[in-house]
This record gives C-alpha cells, structure tokens and sequence, in this order.
C-alpha cells in the first residue's frame, strides 16, 4: 500500500522546488537595519531566531495558535511565525529584545518580575510584547478585558492571573505617568 | 539529618534570580545555541499504526537542494548498546531504539529523519519521501485489545495490587451508604511551550555534546551514553532553562538519539526541533484511565470499605502503568479495608509516560469524586464527609505522618469561600440566569527526595558559586535554591550564584516527582556544613585566629559570613585571609533513605465555583480557593505560582484537555493547539493560594515538602463537583464539555 509520508507540517510548496529562492533583504529590527540573503521560505521567526542570533521571541507551535512568536510590527502585535521574512522590509519591527532602553527595564517587564507572571518562561517574550501593545492600544482597562485580549498567548505554566495582575500594575503606573 | 536550618532568605517573596534574562528574551533554551556550522533535522512520522516499512522511497529526498542525509532504519548507525541498556540509570521509557527495524507499533512513530543545511531545506525534503507499508489492523482502546490486559505487580517501586482486611464483606455489610460509580479521563499531552529539542554535536568520535531540552541532564547522560556504548564522562548534556516539561522531558525520547545519530552521519552539530504535530506521538502522554470506585460508609459518614479498581493503556513500545490507586485511595482517608488493582491494556499508541501527578491526579480525580456522591448519597455537606474521615495515619502502612494539616486547609478554605453560605440541593443557588456550582476536594501529594550532591565554591570577599546538576522547569529552583544556599552556607542571597542544567555539574536527580528543592536543599546544606567545617579546620590552624584554641565541636554559623564557639567569632574572609586562600571549596550529598516510622505526604483543599448558563450548558469556573500544606513554604511567590499552575492545569483537565485518536489512522487527530485544548487568560477567574501547616524538620533541614505537582491533584475533581452542584448532573467522563451536559 502506498502511502505519503506523515507530512502534514513538512510541505510548503511540494513539489515546487522553484518556489524556493534566495532573496536579499533588508530588516529594521529593534532600530537596526539587518541586510542578509534568505531562503524565500523563511518566516520572520526563523530569521530572527536562526538568522539574526534573536531567539528572544519563541517557536511553540509554528503555525499560528500559541502567540510565543509574537513580535510588534509596525507598533502591531503579529504571530511572526506566520509571516514571511520577505514580507517585512520597509517595516519597523520591535522584538522582546528591543523593548528595554539601554539597561533599564519596560515597565511591563518590572510589573511581569514582581507579579510572577511566567514560570518557564517560554510564552513570556510573546506575553510582554502582546501587553505593550494592549496597552498601547487602550484594550486593557478591566480585568476581563486584558484576559480577552490575552488570551491569543498561551501559558501552559498557568500564570495567568499574575500576567492580569502585571499588567494591571502596567496599566496604572503608565496612568499616573501621564 | 538534625539540623534545622535558620529562615532568613528562606520564606522570603523573592522575584526569580532568573527573571531579568526570561523577561528580556536573553535566558537561552537548548535550541537556541548556535554551534558552528548547524545543520537541521526534520522528523517524520509513520502514518500507520500498526505494520511494517517495506520500502521507503529516498531518492527524490536526497536529491532535493541542502540535503545531507536521508536517515531511516535501512541506513541509521547500528547501536552497539550493551543488553542491559534499560538500567543505565537514566529513564528511557520508550525502549525501542528509533529506527531499529522495519515495524510499526504506532502512528507518529519516527521513520526516518532528514537533515539539511536549513530548516526550510529539511522540511521541504521531507514532504518528498515515499513510503510502502505493510498494513496490520490496529488496537486504539481496551475493547480493541481485551487479551493484552495485565496485572503487573510492580510499577516504579509501588506495589499496584494492594489490599487491607476483607473488602467483599465489608462491601456487603448491611447498613451501610454505598456508591459504586465509573470514572474515565481521557489522553492528555503535557504540551509545554517549548517543544523537545536536541542540539547534538560530536567534537571527535568518542564524544558526544548534547544541548537537550530535559529534566534530566545526568539521565539523558546515562541513557544516550549507553546507546552509544561509551563512557558516561564522555557525554556532556547541556540545559541551563527549560520551556516547562510537565513529565515530558523526563525520559530520553527517540528524537534526542535521532539528533545524535544524524550528527554522526552528517559530521555536524545537527538541531532537531520536534514539532508541536509531534509532541502528541513522540514525548509521552496521560494514558486514559477508566475508574471504579466503591464506597461504604456507615450513616454518620466513616468509611467503612474503599475499592478502586483502574484500567488503563500503553503502548508496545514500553510499560507505563498510570497508576491510579498509588497517592488516592491509598493515602487519602482510613478504612477497616481498603483494596485496589490496576490492570493495563497494551494498544498501537504511541507511549505514555509521566505527566504532572502521575496516578495521583486521575487517582484523586476520580476518589474525589466518589466521595462527592457519597456526600450525596448520605445527605450530608461535601466538606463534613470528608473532616470526618480525617486520618493521622497512613491508611496502608499504619505509621503517622510527620505532619499533617488538612482539618486547618478545610477550615481555611471553607472560610476563605464562604463554603457556609452553600445551599446542599443541586440547582439550587443561581446568580441572574446562571445556576450557581460550589465543589471542593481533597489535594494530596507525596513528599519525595532523592539522591543529590552539590558543590560549593566561596570566594573571599565575593560571590559564592553553588553547582548542582539538577533544573529549573519554570519551578523557581534557581530561587529555591539561591534562598537555601544563602541560609545554609551563611551569605547573603545576593552573593550566591547557583548553576544547574549541566551533567558536568555534582549528581541531581531527575526534576520529578516534587522533589527537588527537597533534594537538592538537602545536599545544600550537608555541603554546607563540609565547607564550615573546613573554614574551622583553617581557623583553629590559624594562630592569630579568634577561634585558635576553641572547640571543634562547638563552631558553627553565629551570623553572616560568620562562624564562632558561642563567645568568640570570625568572618570566613579573615579565615580565609589567615590562611592565605582566596577561595574555598567543599562538596557534600544527601542518599535516599526510606523512613520506616513516619509518612511524608502534602496534603490541601480546593474549593471551586462554577456558572452554567442554563441554555447554553457553557461551564466557567469563576472563583478558586486551594489551601495547601507543604510544610515551609522556600519562596512563597514562586511557590504560589506553582501551586496557581496546578490548579491551572486541573481545570483545564476539567473542562478541555482531550488527545482524540483518529479511529481510521491511529494518529492523535487532535495534534495541535487549536483542537487539543488548554485554558486561556479568558478561561481563568481569580485564584486565591494560601499556605498553612508547618516545617516538617522530620522530612528535611528546610521543612519543605514539593509543590509542583499537589496544586493538580484534586482540582478537576473540584470543577466536576461545583458542575455537579450547580446543574444536578454528575458527568464521570472528563472532559465536562457541553455535549455531555446536554445529554
């Protein structure tokens, strides 16, 4: 009996060996241009964690349903393993590394320590990156309100209520700030 | 060991050492170091589940661009390991060697592995081969393979056949409230974020580096040193973090011989990546497990007869049993005659193995349960039923537990929710619309240490380094332990620097089982006491000493950075200063011993609200109190955490988690993260996580007992009480989703 491999997640493009190319690019990432040649298949996270030495922004599941790989875009939070590198020149892209400045902490990374709100820390990068555009983006004014719009990363440590708790204190400080 | 450690960095809310490099992206997992010259592997798994390979077809794979090897078991490395390979003392649960012959056991099963020179050229390639199988009809369920049922004696060191006193006549017994009820969990998968991964590099032909996502790095050193028939020394695992593991990466899995395998063939560091698809069939699962529970109790609610009989599956590749019966029905509560068995069933799924609670968290679900309809069934309060059956003793063995504080976690609990206010009736509490659930249950949880050594360098007037080879899941060990070295070596916590994840490292064992701040604490401060007794060996040497001419036995630790003999004192810099030394060094272990007198067991409750819409049959779980007794708490943060992502995880196991099988192929349909549901941020309501009890010095110079895995325990049992309570229907097949509500 013929059978195909079991190759559900191995085949973009079988049988279409043309559709592979090596591409020049040109990155902007957290403020620094970045010219390197891709394989046009690469996903913005294998650049960055393969590529460009950036493995700060995590692979969980590579397609889409975990948001470890979350990046901002263009201020946009985005599942960088769903996107082609290719995709992304012109863009301004901030990853977890980007978000401190110089050595002093986001306030989303301090309220992130002090409410405990990772353990393994794996979906962290993606956790912050989502909260400091929510917070950017006035979606996180209730409780049930960050839970809603933070529920596209998940956690299998279970530290969502710290993650609600760091980002509240977030919320409140850059409120006081203003 | 007497000695009772003194709490200063102990018992402390101290934010993880580790949390600047985890919030920054800078804590660097085994996938993510680069050796030169990398090259990718990519997995394939069988799609059958039960035959044979007779040919795979290559040949457009090797051709495909990047390609440096096609590796399948026509043409993989023969292992020369040594017949005695399952005891190497690392943990190889799956014992087949990947790719060992031709035969299918199950779907997923790795059936070859492509490397490339990137990972886009990998998996492309594999998306090419061509596979005939020879195809056998295949066992996925119990009724499919009635004949294979086993009663093993033994699993892990616990006997799995155990009985007290005569239970048919004490099931029979006139007068008494009896419930005999079925309880079945389903396939569940660990699905940590980070997924597996090896790193293998060979720096010459008898030596072998891995970077390995792992619980276990002197483990997989054992076990991926006796595939390769070499000397332990000569294999190194490196894992300083862990993207959560759950029991996933305690044994070594076929992907990490796979990586080392390819690394040989291709002559370069090779990274293999399982992926998520992969993680359902190739780093273990939860088998399903299938409960029966009867219970008698006399009318004023004591116990009198507990049977537990549990079934469950495996694979023909290994021989987990979930031992259900072992840490629920034979530690919760006392009766004149307690039995249970487990019988396993060998099915074409891919093997189970250790997942969070093991036995314990299916166990308690389903005991805890039981005792909920036997609440019921005598018209008496959930909680009441089980104050009454409060035991000091071990049920089994006979011999009291070093301490025990489950009455303080029910009266805590109870008054933390508001468990007073309940109304008995099923359906009877309603907030609007909703019907209102309250459920509680047991938690319970063994207090497990094992073998660990620890090495301690202290530097005059500067960091002291502590090296253990043991891990940090997520657990907070890396707190943990800086906390505990800070007390017991006698600095400040800011001056102690702890390294784990490295087999290069003294022996820590695998980070399971709850035990390894009880473990590795414990060799902590038996290497500290080696190095005070060498600073006092240099101070009594040193004539300009303050201690010169004092009693040996009477230095110890007076302060920071401090010994003294009660009246006299000195820092261990002047001592080291004296002595001409600008750093010390002192190693020192613990062994396991079994304590015959006394039962070390954790015990907690969890206290559960739920909202049911009535027409909709949606459940939430919208308010959540668990009380444990661990005895001291190291770090109640981190410690809290723990227990918060237990709780977590029994929801979820509640109310979603389900690795459905595909009855045509054998292969978990379910094989992602958008069908095989965890919770999410929306899924959770307010925790609440207190503590109670105290040190249990009995157990450990710390007085702590593990946490990462009682916070589980119990709480899917809590959920199907509260849904039970609030829409009158008991469902006794987990996940509780709304299909089954509505039937």
């Amino acid at each position: 009996m013929q059978y195909e491999a079991y190759a559900i997640d191995t085949a973009p493009g079988r049988g279409r060996p043309e559709a592979a190319q090596k591409i020049d690019i040109k990155l902007r990432i957290n403020g620094s241009e970045h010219a390197l040649a891709v394989d046009s298949r690469t996903t913005l996270l294998d650049a960055l964690r393969d590529r460009l030495g950036l493995t700060g922004s995590k692979k969980g599941c590579d397609h889409g349903q975990c948001g470890a790989c979350t990046v901002l875009v263009n201020g946009r939070r985005i599942n960088s393993c769903l996107t082609l590198a290719a995709m992304h020149e012109g863009d301004e892209i901030t990853t977890i590394e980007g978000l401190a400045q110089d050595s002093a902490l986001h306030s989303v990374q301090l309220a992130f320590i002090e409410h405990d709100a990772f353990q393994c820390g794996y979906c962290t990068s993606g956790q912050i990156c989502s909260a400091v555009a929510l917070l950017k983006e006035d979606h996180a004014r209730t409780d049930d309100e960050i839970r809603e719009w933070m529920s596209g990363n998940l956690c299998r440590c279970g530290a969502y209520t710290n993650i609600v708790a760091a980002i509240r204190e977030a919320r409140e400080k850059k409120a006081a700030a203003l | 060991m007497s000695t009772e450690l003194k709490p200063h960095a102990i018992g402390q809310p101290l934010s993880r050492v580790d949390g600047r490099l985890k919030v920054t992206g800078a804590a660097r997992y085994p996938a993510e170091f680069r050796p030169p010259n990398l090259a990718c592997g990519f997995l394939v798994g069988s799609t059958i589940a039960k035959g044979a390979i007779r040919s795979i077809d290559v040949t457009t794979a090797e051709k495909a661009p990047g390609v440096l090897a096609v590796l399948t078991h026509q043409n993989v490395p023969k292992l020369t390991e040594p017949p005695n390979a399952k005891d190497s003392g690392g943990i190889r649960i799956e014992e087949r060697i990947p790719f060992s012959d031709a035969k299918i056991n199950y779907a997923g099963q790795y059936i070859a592995v492509i490397v490339a020179t990137t990972f886009e050229e990998a998996r492309y390639a594999a998306g090419l081969l061509r596979v005939d199988y020879e195809v056998e009809r295949f066992a996925l369920t119990k009724e499919d393979a009635p004949d294979t049922a086993k009663q093993p004696e033994e699993s892990i060191g616990e006997k799995l056949q155990q009985r007290k006193g005569e239970i048919a006549a004490a099931l029979a017994k006139p007068d008494l409230v009896k419930i005999e009820e079925t309880y079945s969990t389903p396939t569940e998968t660990h699905n940590p974020m980070e997924c597996s991964a090896t790193i293998a590099e060979w720096p010459d032909a008898q030596h072998l580096v891995l970077y390995d996502a792992t619980q276990y790095v002197k483990g997989a050193q054992a076990v991926v040193a006796q595939a390769f028939n070499l000397p332990r020394e000569n294999v190194r695992i490196i894992c300083p973090f862990v993207g959560g593991a759950f029991g996933c990466k305690g044994p070594v899995w076929p992907h990490t011989i796979a990586a080392a395998m390819a690394a040989l063939v291709v002559k370069r560091p090779v990274r293999i990546e399982v992926t998520r698809q992969l993680m359902f069939s190739g780093t273990g699962h939860r088998p399903p497990t299938f409960q029966t529970i009867a219970l008698a109790a006399s009318r004023d609610g004591k116990l009198q007869a507990i049977r537990h009989k549990s079934e469950m599956l495996t694979s023909p590749v290994g021989a987990w049993v979930e031992a259900c019966g072992i840490g629920s029905t034979n530690v919760l509560y006392d009766a004149p005659a307690i039995e249970f068995s487990h019988t396993v069933y060998t099915v074409n799924v891919s093997q189970p193995s250790f997942m969070r609670a093991p036995g314990e968290c299916p166990g308690t679900y389903a005991a805890e349960c039981a005792m909920d309809e036997l609440a019921y069934a005598l018209g008496m309060d959930p909680l009441q039923l089980r104050l009454v059956n409060d035991s000091p003793n071990h049920p089994l063995k006979g011999v009291p537990w070093s301490t025990k504080h489950l009455r303080e976690c029910y009266e805590v609990g109870a008054e933390r929710f508001g468990w007073n206010k309940r109304q008995h009736a099923p359906g009877s509490m309603k907030d609007g619309r909703l019907s209102i659930g309250w459920g509680m249950a047991t938690a319970t949880y063994p207090a497990k240490k094992w073998d660990a050594d620890v090495h301690i360098q202290l530097h005059a007037g500067g960091k002291t380094i502590v090296k253990c080879a043991s891990h940090d899941l997520g657990t907070g060990a890396y707190t943990a332990f800086t906390q505990i070295s800070a007390d017991a070596i006698g600095v400040p916590v800011e001056d102690v620097v702890f390294e784990l994840g490295s087999s290069d490292f003294p022996y820590g064992p695998v980070a399971g089982g709850s035990n390894s701040t009880a473990t590795v604490g414990s060799a902590i401060v038996a290497a500290a006491q080696k190095l005070h007794e060498k600073l006092a060996g240099l101070a009594l040497a040193d004539k300009e000493s303050p201690l010169a001419g004092a009693e040996a036995k009477k230095i110890a630790l007076v302060g920071a950075r401090r010994l003294g003999d009660g009246s006299k004192s000195v820092s261990f810099d002047d001592i080291l200063h004296g002595a001409g030394l600008k750093s010390i060094e002192a190693q020192g272990g613990i062994k396991e011993e079994e304590n015959k007198k006394l039962g070390f067991q954790s015990f907690g409750a969890h206290f559960c609200e739920v909202n049911v819409d009535p027409e909709l049959l949606s459940v939430r779980v919208s308010r959540f109190v668990s009380v444990m007794d661990c005895g001291r708490v190291i770090n109640p943060k981190t410690g809290g955490s723990q227990i918060l992502g237990g709780v977590v995880m029994g929801i979820g196991m509640a109310l979603e988690e389900h690795t459905v099988y595909d009855r045509q192929t054998g292969l978990p349909a379910t094989r992602n993260l958008a069908d095989y549901h965890v919770p999410v941020n929306a899924d959770i309501p307010a925790i609440e996580v207190h503590f109670v009890g105290e040190p249990d010095f009995a157990f450990n110079p710390m007085g702590s007992r593990g946490m990462g895995e009682i916070g589980i325990t119990g709480a899917a049992a809590a959920v199907a009480n509260a849904v039970f309570h609030a829409t009158g229907k008991r469902v006794r097949d987990l996940p509780i989703t709304l299909d089954k509500l509505l039937v």
